[in-house]
């Protein structure tokens, strides 16, 4: 089977639609057979990052591309960027701002949780912007029985 | 747990009426207003128990709609501004045999 790419645009500050491509991606992962707990495990990350993307960027773009035995999405966003990677991936270190808080996000689990779910991640920032790659693996398990 | 003792119990308003395959019944609760601590703490819950299982929050947004949606949750319980408060629901459906999420994890 081929693979499948699909591009998304993630504005800034639009908590009412985050979690848009975490809902779209779980749906055509289903379609394909896939399990809900495998499902469930990668739309955990996806909503986890795309949050991210809308309570600390100037908003993005992500790439959700699909093959036969994985599935990768990459988070781009265009800064401000993360001050500390380090201190980023600290659980409950957060610099999330009040709007954020009061919408249930900024706990600073986020980038820990996105690690704890996936299988590969890599993080780059720089005041341009972010990237952030995440990959699960698709194996026979991943499938619904 | 039936879902209309829980609306009895909590003196709650049912919004999806039309709704004929959701669950009947809950068996589980988490009770968080932070969407982050459901995530980080639901994430290993198997989807036949979260099926079962209600999302407890003041929490009035897309967002808590999109974390269950996530989770796999199929209930969600708003207790913001409402009498019984957060606290007291929980008490009351807890003494009523609906188990915390936790202790699921802990048998398994």
């Amino acid at each position: 089977m081929e693979s499948t790419i699909t591009t998304y645009n993630i504005e800034r500050n639009d908590i009412g639609n985050a979690g848009t491509v975490a809902s779209l991606t779980k749906r055509a992962l289903k379609r394909q057979g896939l399990s809900r707990e495998f499902v469930k495990t990668v739309t955990i990350g996806v909503y986890e990052a795309e949050i991210n993307v809308v309570i600390h960027s100037y908003g993005g773009e992500v790439t959700v591309e699909k093959a036969d035995d994985y599935i990768e999405i990459i988070f781009k966003d265009v800064g401000p960027g993360i001050e500390s990677i380090e201190n980023a991936m600290t659980e409950g270190w957060s610099t999330a701002s009040k709007y954020a808080i009061e919408n249930g996000f900024g706990a600073g689990m986020g980038l820990p949780n996105i690690k704890a779910v996936s299988d590969e991640m890599d993080l780059h920032s720089s005041k341009e912007g972010t990237t952030l790659r995440i990959r699960f693996y698709i194996t026979e398990d991943c499938y619904e029985r | 747990m039936e879902l209309q003792k829980v609306l009895e119990l909590l003196d709650a308003k049912q919004f999806n009426l039309e709704c004929p395959r959701c669950v009947k019944e809950i068996n589980y609760a988490f009770v968080c207003d932070l969407m982050s601590d459901a995530l980080m703490m639901l994430k290993k819950m198997p989807s036949h128990i979260g099926a079962h299982g209600a999302l407890v929050t003041g929490l009035v947004t897309n967002q808590a709609l999109r974390t269950a949606e996530i989770l796999d949750l199929e209930t969600i319980i708003f207790v913001r501004g409402k009498t019984p408060t957060m606290y007291r629901a929980s008490g009351l459906l807890f003494q009523e045999g609906v188990k915390s999420y936790e202790s699921v994890l802990e048998e398994e």
